[in-house]
């Protein structure tokens, strides 16, 4: 079925209670403030970014590192390595919690990638964040509760796509990452009001199913 | 999104099944009836119409003989089901009676209540029936009112001429709905006969739904039991014809008046050649009920 959701796989959860402040350091985060690690790794990087994005939603935590890997889930260094690696740090082992609580559930049901040809061979991921959380909104630049399309595809398909989705709605782009990145797919954040982000979500999705059935039109 | 998934046609209706290629036929394998083999049951089942005698295909039975089955598990079936229209004994000339039962299941599930006259039907066998007779004959459903209707009639008028013959006088002819055999020890004691007889439809068999069956006692009264009682039984055109019947129990009637007792204790070898010997019985042909092949 062509957009068939692609649910994330989660490799690993684990928690660090007393984080070595060397270690908090080098990771990006605050010795101080984040004494209390959450690390998953998953297959999506992109989802992973809006779950982390969702955790600072509901707890109080901070995403102190985020990386995607190098070509992607299919070129993965270990088992459990996956995509990305994503990291939260508090003071409270309790918001911890909160934090991952809220980060896996948004990877079982919310963020995902989407079956873009009917056999996986190309995927998109056209995610639409109807209120930025404390940290993608500082990535991006804009107020915390800004609507946002997050566009994610390969690079001809993302390229053909994000001319569509500029097109389709009164949104302006906020960033936009040309090919390639770390997992070679090409990137752009679009904000506008809601409506105009769900717009440009599905004429972007509507433009990289289009390529992907005609790559030679 | 859910919208742009359905306009790329992911709730498109199925795509037609694609043709399958012929499937090439079982191979044949077709068993021919036998018949039954032995001599002496090929003999045996030209003497009765019982299931004698029909052959196999393999390990089963011939597929006429099952459905021949069925159908006269059907005919038994809607015989049992039937019920004696209310004005059938005044159409033929009845006294018509009936017994306390009040309904056709009510008669199938108490048979207690079918051996008592009701009693609207107790006061019209006091008040128009001939009482001090020598034989009453009462003429009754049973669980075969097909049977009843098909040859209720003409059975009774052959007993009647056979006693008259005999010079045994008879009653005022009854037709009795919803009755029992032990009907007959009421209405008998009621007109006070010396001995009374009850013809009504037997209990269906395969394929014979219109079989009467006659009971005879002597000395009617309540209480009578089965002991008390002769009887002759599958009283129809393919077992023992009514002129046949009539004759055999008109003799055993006077029998009864003869030596004062009925049932067991009657003395059947006084009766002689007309209570229906081990004479020669014709070989009869089983009744069809269904199309099909005679086996080979």
């Amino acid at each position: 079925m062509i957009l068939e959701r692609i649910i994330p796989t989660v490799l690993s959860v684990r928690r660090i209670l007393r984080a070595d402040p060397a270690l908090v350091k080098a990771y990006g985060g605050d010795p101080e403030k984040h004494t209390s690690l959450g690390l998953v790794t998953c297959d999506q990087d992109d989802a992973m970014y809006v779950a982390l994005d969702e955790a600072t939603k509901h707890a109080q935590v901070d995403v102190i590192f985020a990386r995607s890997f190098y070509a992607g889930a299919a070129h993965a260094s270990g088992r459990l390595s996956g995509e990305i690696l994503g990291v939260i740090g508090a003071t409270e082992p309790e918001a911890i919690e909160n934090g991952l609580d809220a980060l896996l559930r948004c990877l079982e049901h919310d963020a995902c990638f989407y079956d873009a040809d009917g056999k996986r061979t190309v995927t998109v991921f056209p995610h639409v964040i109807a209120s930025l959380g404390e940290y993608l909104s500082k990535e991006a630049g804009l107020a915390p509760g800004t609507p946002m399309a997050y566009l994610v595809a390969p690079p001809i398909e993302a390229t053909i796509g994000l001319d569509a989705a500029l097109k389709a709605a009164e949104v302006r782009a906020v960033r936009v990452q040309p090919p390639p990145t770390e997992t070679n797919f090409a990137c752009a954040w679009l904000t506008g009001d809601l409506d105009a982000c769900e717009a440009a979500a599905v004429a972007y999705a509507a433009a990289v199913v289009d390529v992907a059935a005609q790559p030679r039109r | 999104m859910d919208a742009l998934r359905d306009e790329l046609g992911s709730s498109d209706p199925l795509p037609p099944v694609p043709a399958m290629p012929p499937i090439p036929a079982p191979p044949a394998r077709v068993y021919s009836p036998r018949p039954e083999r032995s001599a002496f049951a090929a003999q045996a089942a030209h003497h009765t119409t019982a299931l004698v005698g029909i052959g196999h295909v393999g390990t089963r039975y011939a597929t006429d003989v099952v459905l021949q089955f069925q159908a006269e598990l059907a005919v038994a079936h809607a015989a049992v089901g039937a019920e004696l229209p209310e004005g059938w004994a005044a159409d033929n000339g009845f006294v018509g009676v009936c017994s306390r039962v009040t309904s056709h299941r009510e008669f199938l599930l108490r048979p207690d209540l079918g051996r008592r006259l009701s009693d609207t039907s107790l006061e019209t066998v006091r008040s128009r029936c001939d009482k001090n007779v020598d034989v009453q004959i009462i003429v009754a459903d049973g669980l075969s009112a097909v049977a009843c209707m098909q040859t209720g009639k003409a059975l009774h008028d052959a007993v009647v001429r056979a006693c008259s013959a005999r010079g045994l006088k008879t009653g005022t002819p009854i037709a009795a709905r919803f009755a029992r055999v032990w009907l007959e020890d009421e209405i008998g004691q009621e007109v006070n006969a010396k001995v009374a007889m009850i013809l009504l439809g037997e209990r269906p068999g395969l394929g014979t739904g219109d079989g009467l069956s006659a009971y005879v006692v002597y000395a009617p009264k309540l209480g009578n039991t089965d002991g008390d009682r002769n009887m002759i039984s599958n009283i129809h055109l393919r077992g023992i014809i009514p002129d046949d019947a009539a004759e055999r129990l008109a003799a055993l009637a006077s029998a009864m008046i003869e030596q004062r007792s009925s049932g067991v204790t009657l003395d059947l070898g006084r009766l002689g050649e007309v209570s229906g010997g081990r004479g020669y019985r014709a070989p009869q042909v089983r009744q069809r009920l269904v199309a099909g092949g005679e086996p080979t």
